[in-house]
């Protein structure tokens, strides 16, 4: 195995043993200076493709952005909670009665749980049409409890807003959130046509 | 004129006769034989479910049906015999039906209803039972039992002998008479009401709805209770006596044995009360947001 040389062939030792600089075999500048003013000469000769160029790109930004916000509102109309395309239709019996059941900032605070929310979420969507499925006194003191846990839930972090460390508040609102999720399992299951009772 | 008459009377009785076909409700009994401490499944969608527990190693069924039933499906397997009311496919709305149902004492019991209401007397073993806006009322004897409705009120009756007791509804009201042993139940915005008379586990919980526990705990029992608004009323004796810790955010709290609650924060607002009753053998822990709470420790 052999080691690095210098321009001697001796072999090198140390860094020191190195040239500081070496010079090009030949002058490099010419032929820079040919290939810069070729492009140049590009640029003032073709002008027009380069300006189509740039309207083609804000064109596809603007197609880009088009279809970002369709896809936006199909997100928002066909997937999240309480989205209309899922909802059952509100009839007078339904409509009244039922509170909404929207998620609130200490929603994302306290329930960050992925797998719940999408739980949650599917059971909200899914919450007018299994009421519907009740009978009507039924229907009317469950709207009831869901109104009950929704007030008890506002109350609760309204009350943290002021004492956000306060462990008794945050207890009662996990307990609270896990009966509201009770319930509307509860209705789910019992409205759910599948099961046959 | 003699045809006449006897044409008129034959007209009357088929009158009298389809008359009768169509206000009567129909009527259906059936006995199968049973194993003694076999399952015995039950559902009806509307009307009422009656079981009681005998001595027969049989289930028998009576009922009572209305004109929008379908039929009544008794069916015998092994150790579990089912019965099930059939409403026709078409139906909107069908009929109800009245079941009377007399099961082995020492089955277990699984029972479903919508908006039937279910009533059970003299079944020793296990009872599920549950309805959307039907009532439960049952009688425990000594073995678990599951009970749940939607709006339905469920009305409970023990006889002291100790069980694990799960009771669960959404909009109903629980009353609990001489339970024993481990009760875990929740109501959203009904009353509570409990009385057990030895418990040695009991987890209650309401949102707005008023909570009231009176009974005796067992040595080293735990008794955990919270509402959102709902007040709290604790009456509590214990085998050893228990250590107490009562937290409200905006209720007041009171006791029978003259002890004080503190503030819970220097700044803010919720009151705490802790202490010791006896060797300080159980846990009694009641916590509220709004509601007010009474503890005492005599009856």
């Amino acid at each position: 195995m052999t080691g690095p040389t210098d321009a001697n062939g001796r072999k090198v030792a140390t860094l020191r043993e190195l040239p500081t600089s070496i010079e090009p075999a030949r002058d490099l500048w010419p032929r820079i200076e040919a290939q810069l003013e070729e492009v140049v000469s590009d640029a003032r000769g073709g002008a027009k493709p380069l300006r189509r160029r740039g309207e083609a790109l804000r064109w596809l930004a603007l197609a880009a952005m088009l279809a970002s916000l369709a896809v936006g509102v199909w997100i928002g109309r066909s997937l999240l909670p309480g989205a209309g395309g899922e909802t059952a239709p509100a009839t007078a019996a339904n409509r009244s009665t039922v509170p909404a059941l929207a998620p609130t900032a200490f929603d994302a605070a306290y329930v960050s749980d992925p797998r719940y929310e999408r739980q949650r979420a599917a059971l909200v969507r899914a919450l007018q049409e299994r009421l519907a499925a009740l009978p009507l006194p039924a229907r009317t003191k469950v709207s009831a409890s869901l109104a009950a846990i929704e007030k008890a839930k506002k109350d609760l972090e309204q009350a943290l807003g002021h004492d956000p460390g306060n462990a008794l508040l945050q207890e009662l609102l996990i307990n609270t959130y896990q009966d509201e999720m009770r319930v509307l399992s509860d209705v789910h299951e019992a409205s759910d046509p599948g099961r046959g009772i | 004129m003699r045809i006449a008459l006897r044409l008129t009377v034959a007209l009357l009785l088929l009158l009298a006769g389809a008359a009768a076909t169509a206000s009567n409700d129909k009527t259906f009994d059936r006995q199968v034989p049973a194993q003694p401490r076999g399952v015995v499944e039950i559902s009806n969608v509307s009307g009422s479910i009656e079981v009681s527990g005998w001595d027969r190693s049989e289930v028998s069924v009576h009922a009572e049906l209305d004109t929008g039933v379908e039929r009544v499906e008794v069916a015998s397997d092994g150790g579990r015999t089912t019965i099930k009311v059939i409403l026709p496919h078409i139906s909107g709305h069908g009929g109800e039906a009245r079941l009377q149902v007399k099961i082995p004492k020492d089955s277990e019991l699984d029972v479903s209803g919508v908006s039937a209401d279910v009533t059970t007397s003299a079944v020793l073993g296990v009872q599920r039972l549950s309805a959307v806006s039907g009532n439960i009322t049952a009688e425990l004897g000594g073995a678990d039992a599951e009970l749940k409705t939607v709006s339905g009120d469920l009305r409970l009756k023990g006889h002291g002998l100790p069980a694990r007791l799960h009771v669960s509804t959404v909009s109903g009201e629980v009353h609990l008479e001489h339970g024993a042993g481990e009760l875990e139940a929740s109501t959203v915005n009904g009353t509570l009401s409990a009385s057990l008379d030895s418990a040695r586990g009991v987890r209650a919980r309401t949102t707005s709805g008023d909570l009231r526990f009176e009974g005796k705990l067992t040595r080293g029992a735990t008794l955990e209770a919270s509402t959102v608004s709902g007040d709290l009323n604790v009456r509590a004796s214990a085998d050893g006596g228990y250590a107490y810790e009562v937290s409200s955010f905006g209720g007041e709290i009171t006791d029978c044995f003259n002890a004080s609650p503190a503030r819970a924060s220097k700044y803010g607002p919720g009151s705490r009360l802790e202490g010791t009753r006896g060797e300080g053998a159980g846990h009694v822990r009641l916590k509220t947001m709004s509601g007010d709470v009474k503890l005492c420790d005599r009856p």
